[in-house]
């Protein structure tokens, strides 16, 4: 491992800042979360630009405002949301990669696009880390979390980081409401009018919508009667006996109680993580035969 | 059965599997390959379970179910016409069995509530739920390992850790123990010491 040197200070910290990696399996014993990037596409391009290893953890950012401070140089690589970004108070031209000398400030202004930032480093921010993991849970309490203040390490450039090109990544990939999903374990609940009514219908992300999981704005009806607590995943898309239809992310606990009537790819988890209350989405559901 | 069939699956499926969650009816598997999700999947059919002998382990939770500690204690008793005494004796009776670990970290499934304190959930939850809290919902009884929004009754609070990613590993349980709830009052409450419940071989 790369003895850390550099520290990234978060100058400001708005909610919803996170350092985050592609999570963490193996706790689900104790009913520890898998966590981790919620569009983790976005987070492995980030990643992947810098030459960084497929672990490397970056942060999360869903909020205007992020101020960040490096004393040392290195290179950052964005990806997920289109954003406003200023080096030392002058705006940037549109770019995924850039370079960064002692003492610059970066600052993340409007979002244009999407609803998640990735901002990673060279070599990754080298935190703590918790099975194997650097993604946030406030659970645990070795993992502290990101605020006003708060100094990420991270490593020295170890070779001069040579590029000519200035990458961008298109964000017009999470622009259809299109999402790819499977039928869930208590799909076969669902009387076969509800199920032509859910592949039918559009749906709209509400405002009650974080880590956890998102809701959507319609309400379907539910007959289902209760059902035993049983294992859940992020991209399970859930129905509440109230007809509330949630999307577990990457927060959510590993066990649940209402129907599982949907799974999403993760491409399809990546998609809606960029999506914003308001936004239209459609269930493309793929019945696999027997 | 659950155990039975997840000690075979981490005996013989072990290197293969990248995650195992449980519930009270299904085991979730996440496979490392897809190759190794169809031998899994062929050899079904010659699938054959060794139960295990359950854990004689008895774990001892000290609850406060005073009023300050368990909001939700006197207006359920009223609910169920008897008096407080009676529900929280109706609660310390049973050996509950811990079943597996899920919803927040440190959180256990229980086995064993007395049907007669069954109750349905809240229908508007509690916005916050005080960490160690010890509570009814539906046919469950649980503790909340940390402050957090909850459906269910509070009748108590312990003064024990549930969970501490300090420690290796990061709960004193594990499915297959039971848990017998002890009543304190406010003074043993405060005076704790230790965020370990004690452990007694019946």
């Amino acid at each position: 491992m790369n003895q850390p040197i550099g520290t990234a200070t978060l100058l400001r910290c708005p909610p919803g800042t996170s350092i985050q990696d592609v999570g963490r399996v193996a706790g689900a014993v104790h009913g520890i979360p898998s966590s981790g990037a919620m569009d983790q596409l976005s987070l492995c391009w980030a990643n992947h630009l810098l030459q960084n290893s497929e672990q490397a953890a970056g942060i999360e950012c869903a909020q205007p405002g992020l101020k960040i401070s490096f004393n040392q140089p290195t290179v950052l690589s964005f990806a997920g949301a289109t954003v406003q970004v200023f080096l030392n108070e002058a705006p940037l031209p549109q770019s995924s990669l850039i370079s960064i000398d002692s003492g610059d400030v970066i600052e993340i202004g409007a979002f244009l696009t999407g609803a998640r930032l990735y901002i990673c480093i060279a070599g990754g921010f080298e935190t703590v880390t918790y099975l194997n993991s650097r993604s946030a849970d406030n659970s645990l309490s070795q993992l502290a979390p990101c605020g006003k203040g708060t100094g990420l390490p991270y490593p020295l450039l170890v070779n001069s980081f040579n590029w000519t090109a200035r990458p961008k990544w298109s964000s017009n990939w999470y622009e259809s409401p299109e999402l790819i999903a499977y039928p869930g374990p208590d799909w076969e609940l669902l009387s076969s009018a509800q199920q032509a009514a859910f592949c039918e219908g559009t749906f709209h992300l509400s405002k009650n919508s974080d880590r956890m999981g998102i809701q959507l704005e319609e309400l379907f009806e539910n007959t289902i009667p209760d059902l035993p607590t049983n294992p859940v995943f992020p991209g399970m898309l859930q129905l509440s006996p109230g007809g509330k239809l949630i999307l577990l992310m990457r927060d959510a606990g590993v066990t649940g109680g209402y129907p599982r009537i949907v799974n999403l790819t993760e491409d399809a988890i990546s998609k809606i993580s960029q999506k914003r209350a308001g936004d239209p989405i459609h269930f493309q559901l793929k019945i696999t035969k027997h | 059965m659950q155990l039975a069939y997840l000690a075979y699956l981490k005996q013989n499926w072990g290197d293969e599997l990248k995650d195992c969650r449980q519930g009270f009816t299904r085991i979730s598997l996440i496979w490392k390959s897809a190759a190794a999700q169809n031998h899994f999947s062929e050899s079904l059919t010659s699938l054959e379970l060794i139960f295990l002998p359950l854990s004689g382990k008895v774990w001892e939770i000290p609850v406060c179910y005073e009023p300050e500690f368990g909001s939700d204690l006197s207006s359920l008793a009223g609910e169920k016409k008897m008096t407080a005494a009676a529900l929280i004796n109706l609660h310390t009776q049973p050996y509950y069995r811990i079943h597996f670990f899920g919803f927040l970290p440190g959180f256990f499934y229980l086995n064993g509530l007395d049907p007669i304190l069954h109750t349905p959930r809240k229908s508007i939850p509690s916005a916050r739920v005080p960490k160690g809290s010890v509570a009814i919902g539906g046919s469950q009884t649980g503790i909340y390992p940390k402050e957090s929004p909850g459906g269910w009754h509070l009748l108590g609070q312990t003064p024990l850790s549930l969970f501490d990613s300090l420690q290796e590993p990061p709960v004193w349980g594990s499915a297959g123990d039971q848990i017998k709830f002890v009543s304190i009052d406010s003074t043993q409450f405060r005076d704790w010491k230790g965020i370990q419940p004690c452990l007694q071989y019946p």
